[in-house]
């Protein structure tokens, strides 16, 4: 074949120096190899596997072993290469999690009918999904008025600490590691079952707003003091020097500058938060989760468990996402 | 006061002491700087000249001494800061424009917020200004959108915006690339020729020759020596004085 263009000619000469300066162990990145070690697993695969079921004798284990670790290393083989393009490392990954999964589902031994029935019985649930929706409205209600006092507790002793008073600071620093440092299931137990003897009692679900917020006040209270630290000094100078009072330096000048940088480590604890909200179980807020125990009671079954974990999911992948994204604006707009 | 003749002292200083901790950096300071003087202040790094500016104004709170502003005592503590400041201009090394405002923004805020002057008023003169530095055609840029330059103009207009009696100026080519200074000098001598009242930290011996009355050098702390900028250039009394002038000629 006559070589026309300088491409084929460039490809030429590197396969030429590859011939005479080879890889150890090139031959394993050869598509002949890989091609035929592939039919060679299926084949392995379709007659040489044990029956299904969990593997009793010892010869069917390291059977099982010996497939596995070749399923893996043949896997490594394209995934570790960087040359190999994009379509082919996914298709090779999501084929082993696929080949991971059925081995799983046929050796594993569990009863899958059964767990099946137990996890998924969605027809116990008939009738009940109100009492999880009405638990996620409890569970949604807690969030977004935490959401709204920790954001006005953070940024209060954000603000404070600007002042850059040491007594003040010596409170807001205890306030901050204190809250940060006592878990949130405590926090919320001390209050509600603790603090009565005192004489301050709140019912259930205040107690979680109240615990929420004091807690997460203080993380977002350190999000606002980054915020603050980003800003040039020279900025409270400018604004000093036109005659801006304090309050007025903080509401056009500082405020403004510090939000971008507050808002995605802000949105990121908000979301921690929410999570949170599932602690006010413990004191019989009747929020989703403490639904769903009342119905994994009620129906024996653990599919209301499995519900509510569903229900999390499709609430909050969506704010992290969300998160995600603020982040992302904030950095290129900065 | 215009019926006076006599020029009126606008800054009288007397005796201005100021520490840090243990760091006695203005170590007794008097002058009096009158209307429309142009006063040009030299010195080493770290003889204290930034820190006596911004004692002006109080950015720096002095720790014994007077400064009266066209007579009122600006330590007392019955003075409002906020509207005393509000007569004095300042301009900055690293020109501290607000970044999130564009530069019609940054030149009406303190108009609009301080003075409480209407939008429309603050606007008209906010064009009027940066037309005078020659920007009006980046009045709806954002600041890091403009040069060094163009930018120590913009904070020129948003001081002047506040309409002072004094302007403060603190190195304010020293952080610009050497074609952007003259384009700031060139603002500046403007405003001298004007009769505005400037206190200039610069080193700029042109524009100090150009455009100043009078010149303070200042060394650890201490005034050591002032006069116009031919006896300071030209005839030099003090041994730091020759100095320092032999280190930046
Ligand atoms: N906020 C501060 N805290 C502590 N020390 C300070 C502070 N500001 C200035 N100083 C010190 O005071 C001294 C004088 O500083 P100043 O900035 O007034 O000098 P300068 O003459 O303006 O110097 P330069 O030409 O470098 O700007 C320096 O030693 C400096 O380190
Ligand atoms: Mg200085």
């Amino acid at each position: 074949m006559p070589m026309t263009t300088a491409t084929t000619a460039k490809a030429n000469t590197s396969a030429k120096f590859m011939r005479s300066h080879p890889a150890w162990m090139h031959w394993v990145r050869h598509p002949y190899f890989l091609r035929g070690t592939l039919v060679a697993l299926i084949l392995y695969a379709l007659f040489l596997l044990p029956a299904p079921g969990a593997p009793a004798a010892l010869a069917d284990k390291l059977n099982l072993g010996v497939f596995t670790v070749l399923v893996l290393a043949w896997s490594a083989l394209i995934l570790a290469d960087g040359d190999r393009p994009d379509w082919l490392q996914s298709i090779v990954a999501f084929g082993l999690v696929g080949v991971m999964g059925w081995l799983f589902y046929r050796y594993s031994g569990a009863h899958w009918d059964k767990l099946a029935a137990a996890f998924f019985d969605w027809g116990r649930l008939s009738g009940s999904w109100w009492l999880l929706l009405d638990g996620l409205k409890v569970t949604l209600l807690i969030g977004l008025i935490s959401t709204f006092l920790s954001v006005l507790i953070g940024a209060a002793v954000g603000i404070l600490r600007t002042l850059g008073s040491p007594t003040l600071n010596l409170f807001l620093t205890a306030y901050i590691d204190i809250f940060r440092s006592i878990p949130m299931a405590v926090l919320m137990v001390v209050i509600f079952f603790a603090l009565p003897y005192m004489g301050i009692s709140f019912g259930s679900i205040a107690t979680t707003v109240v615990a929420l917020s004091i807690g997460y006040g203080a993380y977002a209270s350190e999000s606002f003091r980054a915020g603050f630290e980003a800003i040039h000094y020279g900025q409270i100078e400018a604004a000093r020097a036109l005659g801006l009072s304090r309050w007025q330096c903080m509401r056009m000048i500082m405020l403004p500058q510090a939000i971008p940088v507050v808002i995605p480590s802000l949105t990121g604890i908000l979301v921690s938060m929410l999570k949170d909200t599932a602690v006010a179980s413990l004191v019989a807020s009747p929020e989703l989760l403490k639904r769903a125990r009342e119905l994994y009671t009620s129906k024996a079954s653990p599919t209301p468990l499995v519900a509510s974990a569903l229900i999390y999911l499709v609430v909050i992948i969506p704010l992290t996402r969300l998160a995600n994204l603020l982040e992302h604006r904030m950095k290129k707009v900065r | 006061m215009s019926d006076q003749t006599s020029p009126e002292i606008m800054i009288e200083v007397v005796d201005l002491h100021k520490r840090f901790k243990d760091l006695h950096v203005l170590k007794g300071i008097s002058t009096t700087v009158k209307r429309s003087e142009v006063v040009a202040v030299m010195g080493p790094s770290g003889s204290g000249k930034s820190t006596f500016l911004r004692c002006l104004n109080r950015l720096e709170e002095p720790n014994s001494g007077h400064i009266y502003i066209e007579g009122v005592d600006i330590l007392s503590p019955y003075i409002d800061i906020n509207k005393l400041r509000t007569e004095m201009g300042m301009v900055f090394q690293s020109f501290n424009l607000f970044p999130h405002m564009t530069c019609i923004q940054n030149v009406m805020l303190a108009p609009m917020h301080v003075r409480k002057i209407s939008r429309d008023e603050a606007y008209e003169r906010g064009i009027k200004l940066l037309e005078k530095v020659g920007l009006a055609h980046k009045a709806d840029a954002y600041p890091e959108q403009l040069s060094g330059g163009q930018q120590q103009r913009v904070a020129i207009a948003r001081a002047l915006a506040m309409q002072p009696q004094i302007m403060f100026f603190d190195e304010p080519t020293s952080a610009l690339d050497p074609e952007m200074i003259g384009e700031v000098l060139d603002v500046m001598s403007t405003l001298a020729r004007e009769g505005m009242t400037m206190v200039v930290v610069s080193h700029e011996m042109g524009f100090i020759r150009k455009a100043a009355d009078r010149v303070l050098f200042l060394a650890d702390g201490l005034l050591v020596e002032e006069g116009s900028p031919e006896e300071i250039f030209n005839n030099p009394q003090h041994a730091r004085t020759k100095d320092f002038l032999s280190k930046i000629l």
